[in-house]
């Protein structure tokens, strides 16, 4: 179905207020929903806070006061949306199955984007990024089982495998080498452009999430781990955003990330299984098509340029949450070994990455891997979830 | 193994609060078995979860909130809330005790009990634990884990490090003789008489 979010209309942005009624919206359930409900929940969540801290960042450097004043209207508009999408997810959970929750939407999100991508460089960057969350899952889901007794597999369902991905303690990094080069606004496809802002966001709330949580554990082992993957999640919000090309416009950015809600919300009203949720998703979308009409506007008459000539001609292909298994074994056979240096990517343990793990992980063993220590010795075994045989690295299979 | 590791391990077994959380998810667990199981399988999954549930409970009246109460300020109003939840899940559990696995009301009614159970022990976490934790002296919470643990031993679950199973024949029986049997061993445990 083509669909192009310029030729139609939304709601009125004087309309679009909701109550505190309409706003306190009945949570899904937490253990008989979707698993990949609940990641629409969360990538969506991500996605309405980039769009309040751009807004923001976008009115600190704005100095006129009508401007700033239609950003602060519509700005009231997406913080409203944000509490309806995550305000879905139930208070029953716990932070640790929110937390595993957030790692399946890194892995089944960023390995369809890295299937997705036309561009090749923006491809590795995300087959990169994607071996690394896939560890983070198979972390938590360790100490998910330590603390409280359940399998990651009653969240995940069986539709992302858990097990080893790159070793967490070799995702730190100096950070010089997770800076990757831009793509080139006036040559990228379109459709780049929406992929680099969707992951961005994604980590870049996964990176607050961790931040914030991770102190409310009182068990060591958790607070630890939180701090250890929340400086690695640093890391990728680096390596995301700077694949975006610096030289965009504040008002073309400001279309582009209205854009590319546009482009979410119609994607998942495609998919959603929850039609209380999709209700939502309908709602948001047409909230959304008059955001991108006022950002265009303020485009043409602020930038003098037409949007039209850096946006899609039509909304491409929707992004679709689904099992990435066969893809992600693949790229764990051939990449697990990879690291970055300067821009690019080597298999070696280079100087600066050595020197960087040196300062971090000498001194005693790092959380990521205290945590399957002590799993192992608390079950006699590993938690794993490999429902397409085993592990593709033999040296990475539990004996 | 390493220091830290030893140390998860000891903070893990001896802690009445990680003893209880894990307790959360074996029930959780077991609610997921009798809702998947049929036929004769789900009714011995339910038989299990009834006794853990009435297990868990019985040993947290025992031991936990009577601690929590001792402990901090507000503590008697969290307790009661606690108490009215568990009261309420008590009916639904003996209605659900006394009803044919098959018939189409068992699974609403499960799925209810689910959720309650469910939010009920997120409060405890949230509300009670947290403070048991913040305010306890260090070594106050072994013992505690030692009476949960006998309480434990009267509704076993699956294996797992550190629980003796219990005889076959607690596994039969009313509930309320089973409640009365674990409080016994609760407070033998406790150093208190029965
Ligand atoms: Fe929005
Ligand atoms: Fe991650
Ligand atoms: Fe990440
Ligand atoms: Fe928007
Ligand atoms: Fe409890």
């Amino acid at each position: 179905m083509t669909f192009n979010p310029l030729e139609h209309r939304g709601i009125p942005l004087d309309r679009q207020l909701r109550d505190w009624r309409e706003l306190a919206v009945e949570p899904v359930d937490p253990d008989r929903g979707d698993p990949y409900t609940r990641c629409r929940i969360i990538t969506m969540n991500g996605i309405e806070i980039e769009a309040m801290l751009f807004s923001h960042h976008f009115a600190r450097h704005c100095p006129d006061l009508d401007v700033k004043r239609t950003l602060a209207r519509v700005r009231y508009i997406e913080a409203q949306q944000q509490k309806a999408v995550n305000w879905l997810l139930p208070g029953a959970s716990s932070v640790l199955e929110t937390t595993i929750s957030y790692e399946q939407v890194a892995v089944d999100l960023t390995a369809w984007i890295a299937r997705m991508e036309p561009d090749p460089y923006l491809t590795q960057a995300y087959q990169f990024g994607v071996l690394e969350d896939f560890d983070h899952l198979y972390r938590y889901a360790n100490l998910y089982e330590m603390i409280e007794h359940r399998k990651a597999e009653e969240i995940v369902d069986q539709l992302t495998e858990v097990m080893p991905g790159r070793p967490t303690p070799l995702h730190h990094r100096d950070p010089v080498d997770n800076v990757r080069e831009p793509y080139d606004r006036r040559g990228a496809n379109p459709l780049s452009k929406l992929h680099a802002l969707t992951v961005m966001a994604a980590e870049q709330q996964t990176m607050n999430f961790y931040l914030n949580v991770g102190p409310t554990y009182m068990e060591p082992i958790a607070r630890q781990l939180y701090q250890e993957i929340g400086m690695i999640e640093e890391e990728h919000v680096t390596h995301y955003e700077s694949l975006i090309d610096p030289g965009e416009t504040w008002w073309e950015q400001l279309v582009h990330h209205e854009y590319n809600e546009c482009y979410l919300y119609h994607s998942f009203i495609e998919q959603e299984s929850d039609a209380r949720v999709r209700a939502i998703w309908e709602l948001h979308l047409n909230m959304e098509l008059e955001h991108l009409r006022l950002a265009c506007d303020l485009m043409r008459r602020h930038d003098g340029r037409d949007p039209a000539e850096v946006l899609a001609p039509e909304l491409p292909n929707v992004l679709t949450f689904e099992p990435n298994k066969q893809y992600l074994r693949e790229l764990i056979a051939t990449q697990l070994d990879l690291t970055t240096l300067g821009t690019g990517y080597v298999r070696e343990a280079h100087e600066r990455f050595e020197r960087m793990q040196q300062a971090l992980n000498s001194d005693g063993m790092p959380p990521s891997d205290q945590v399957l220590d002590a799993h192992r010795e608390m079950f006699g075994r590993e938690y794993r979830l490999q429902t397409e045989g085993e592990h593709p690295v033999p040296a990475l299979r539990e004996n | 193994m390493t220091q830290t590791a030893q140390a998860a391990r000891t903070a893990f077994q001896d802690d009445v609060v990680a003893l209880l959380t894990r307790q959360h998810g074996d029930i959780r667990n077991l609610f997921d078995e009798v809702e998947r199981a049929t036929g004769q399988d789900r009714r011995t999954a339910l038989r299990q979860l009834v006794r853990l549930l009435a297990v868990h409970e019985t040993a947290e009246q025992e031991v936990v909130h009577p601690f929590a109460r001792r402990l901090f300020e507000g503590a008697d109003e969290v307790v009661r809330e606690r108490l009215a939840e568990e009261e309420g899940a008590k009916e639904t559990l003996a209605r659900l005790d006394g009803m044919d696995p098959g018939s189409p009301e068992f699974l609403p009614t499960l799925r209810a009990l689910r959720a309650d159970v469910m939010h009920h022990a997120r409060a405890e976490e949230r509300y009670e634990f947290r403070e048991i934790r913040r305010y306890a002296e260090p070594g106050a919470l072994a013992p505690l884990a030692q009476a949960v643990r006998a309480a434990e031993a009267m509704a076993p679950t699956r294996p797992h490090p550190g629980v003796q199973g219990a005889p076959a024949n607690l596994l039969t029986g009313p509930v309320a003789a089973l409640m009365d049997r674990t409080r016994d061993a609760v407070r033998k445990a406790m150093g208190r008489e029965g």
